[in-house]
């Protein structure tokens, strides 16, 4: 009893000096941040970042071994400290999460505390800090001695340090470049998302194709005074097709009767099925509009061609071109240096790797929609990537044997 | 089955769920309402598990793009927390909050009709798409459940007696919903490095993700110090006002504009 009423009075305090010190280290930081001018911390790029995590290492680790009984050490890498900076770190992120995170988007003094690029100022950088140092200095006494019944703890904090610490610091080397392609033409340079720069790229692409799927046209009323789209009264889009019924409460009821996803219209005033390339969707609808009879063909309209709509009283009967399913770009990339040439397909959630990049589907000229000769693809390369995940599926492991322990410990299985 | 259907199997469910409730509380002093009691409850959760069936099938993708469609999956899971516990434990009290939590969300999806869409948009064709949602999904109910758990909790504790089962519960569901939140934000950074480039880009809802991770593992370092058992209770309370933010809140902060987690019609 004694035991337990001197080790809660030993916590109580490690949690008085643990707010202490995370009070102390966001309130350091906000001075840093207004004294710089609201700069932020800017992290050195390789290998400056390679000698940062090896300095953290190497104040750790001994810290850790050598200092293992000492009471100050012990405070610095036990739970009470922790927890705290685990609040700071929420209460942080929440500005974070709350605040838009961009320039002009928040009161000057906040721009100049940071409150606009939390992630990157310093309060949450000293905090992140601490709380690695805090981590770290639990699993080297975890680690050495070894053994086996620690593995969830060592897998879980090990992986969350990894990634984390490597996350952050690697974020330096992180490159992000948009590429702008045009079909029938090649391309060997890229902008960089961070500064807009220009950069040549160690391999060129040729846009063969840009593809796109969209989904069924819809039909709405539009309401040219609040600019607004109506949905019918069952509050549904409908995907147009043959047969399609609908009706809105302003009295208006049709049918769809022929449905023509890619036609062209004949100087007759009748559109005929054309190629997909060169068709727009038409379609024919029959309704009434306040007892009065009405029939119309409707089309989405293209760059090159003007959309076709029917008055209804004020508002207009509109037919909406359907929105992206699937796009994608055929491209041909040649790597420099002769290294190969290769003909892919860039596809949204199918990015493709070429020198040590990654080439993602990003976007087209949406004006053009899939008439879009343009395909924007983006290339990141993030050298730190496989320490990072190895650091994340560390954490996995970590994260299934704290389920499987922690039921058998909890007697649920 | 569409949108258009949705009150009648909503209304359905929570008739149900409210006749189980009330033959629940009679079976306390009549044991032959017990029976009763199981059937309307489990009747109404049916319903809601067919309906969302029927509603996948129409829709011909994953319901799970909108938060009207996550609110549908939900309602339907959170009474089967309150089941299992029950099986379990034998404790019967928490199917009672896990109802009346999953009428709370049908009732906000009544108010606000969501719009029937079947499309979806390119960056959610993924693997990913179901495991991420469900997964997080699975760890939402559990700690509500949880929450709810620990208000039961400080609701008999208010004479001054824990309750000791109670927070055995709420422990046990917060520590399932952890590991649930932990598999769902690293699947989120993996989907998300294949969609978008990379893994971590502090979007507000990822963001609110990790304040949500951060939260709950605050409350497991603050268990294992074996902090007071009311404070923990209160915690965990406290914690799901912070989930429900970072599920569906984080729409309505200003912060919300620059997110490219809105797949709202």
């Amino acid at each position: 009893m004694v035991r337990i009423q001197y080790a809660t009075g030993m916590q109580r305090q490690g949690f008085v000096w643990g707010v202490f010190l995370s009070l102390l280290l966001c309130v350091l930081g906000f001075t840093i941040e207004f004294v710089s001018g609201g700069r932020g911390v800017i992290l050195p790029s390789w290998p400056g970042n390679l000698y940062l995590l090896m300095l953290m290492l190497s104040v750790i680790i001994p810290t850790a071994l050598l200092f293992r009984t000492n009471r100050f050490v012990q405070w610095l890498g036990g739970i009470p400290l922790g927890l705290c900076l685990i609040v700071a770190l929420a209460v942080l992120s929440m500005f974070g999460g709350v605040l838009p995170q961009e320039q002009g988007a928040v009161a000057g003094w906040m721009e100049r505390l940071g409150f606009n690029r939390m992630f990157s100022s310093w309060p949450f950088s000293l905090v992140m800090l601490a709380f690695l140092g805090n981590i770290g200095l639990s699993l080297v006494w975890k680690c050495v001695p070894f053994r086996f019944g620690n593995l969830q703890f060592i897998l879980f904090h090990a992986g969350f340090w990894i990634s984390m610490a490597c996350g952050l610091l690697g974020s330096a080397d992180l490159q992000r470049v948009i590429i702008p392609l045009y079909e029938g033409r090649f391309s060997s340079h890229g902008y960089l998302s961070s500064s807009k720069e220009m950069v040549e790229m160690p391999f060129r692409i040729y846009l063969e194709d840009f593809i796109m799927e969209e989904y069924p046209p819809q039909l709405a009323l539009y309401d040219p005074e609040t600019m607004q789209l109506e949905l019918d009264e069952t509050n549904t889009v409908h995907q147009v097709a043959e047969g399609l019924e609908m009706s809105w409460p302003e009295g208006v009821r049709l049918k769809v009767l022929h449905y023509l996803p890619y036609a062209m219209m004949r100087p007759s005033g009748e559109p005929v099925a054309a190629d997909r390339k060169a068709g727009v969707p038409y379609v024919f609808v029959e309704g009434e509009v306040a007892g009065r009879g009405f029939s119309s063909w409707l089309s989405t309209g293209s760059p090159y061609e003007d959309p076709l709509f029917a008055g209804l009283g004020e508002k207009l009967l509109v037919l909406v071109p359907g929105t992206a399913k699937k796009y994608s770009s055929r491209v041909v990339i040649e790597e420099a240096g002769g290294n190969g040439v290769r003909e892919t397909v860039v596809d949204v959630n199918a990015p493709v790797s070429v020198g040590g990049w990654k080439i993602y589907q990003m976007g087209y000229d949406e004006n053009a929609g899939r008439w879009s000769k343009q395909s924007l693809l983006e290339g990141v390369r993030d050298p730190w990537l496989p320490i990072v995940y190895a650091g994340f599926f560390m954490m996995l492991g970590g994260n299934f044997l704290f389920f499987w322990n922690g039921m058998k410990k909890t007697k649920v299985l | 089955m569409t949108w258009i259907e949705f009150p009648f199997a909503a209304y359905g469910s929570m008739v149900l769920w409210l006749a189980g409730s009330v033959a629940g509380i009679v079976s306390v002093r009549n044991r032959s309402f017990e029976l009763p009691a199981k059937f309307f409850l489990w009747a109404g959760t049916m319903v809601m598990t067919v309906f969302l069936l029927l509603f996948w099938i129409e829709i011909e993708r994953p319901p799970l793009r909108t938060l009207g469609e996550t609110r549908l999956w939900y309602a339907t899971l959170i009474p089967l927390v309150g089941f299992l516990v029950e099986y379990r434990w034998k404790v019967k009290w928490l199917v009672y909050y896990c109802v009346a939590l999953a009428s709370l969300f049908l009732f906000i999806n009544l108010l606000s009709p969501d719009v029937y869409d079947k499309a979806l948009m390119p960056a959610l064709q993924s693997v990913w798409f179901i495991p991420h949602v469900v997964v997080y999904l699975v760890g939402y109910v559990l700690l509500a459940a949880s929450s709810a758990a620990a208000a039961h909790v400080l609701w008999q504790a208010r004479g001054g007696k824990l309750y000791p089962e109670g927070s055995r519960i709420s422990h046990i569901l917060a520590l399932l919903g952890f590991v649930f939140l932990t598999f769902g934000l690293v699947f989120g950074a993996l989907w998300a490095k294949e969609a978008w480039g990379h893994y971590w880009t502090w979007d507000p809802k990822e963001t609110w993700a990790l304040i949500a991770w951060l939260v709950y593992l605050g409350y497991l370092h603050a268990n294992a110090l074996q902090v007071k058992t009311s404070t923990l209770q209160w915690y965990l309370v406290l914690g799901f006002l912070v989930l429900l933010l970072s599920w569906f809140g984080v729409n309505y902060l200003p912060s919300a504009e620059q997110s490219v987690h809105s797949y709202q019609t």
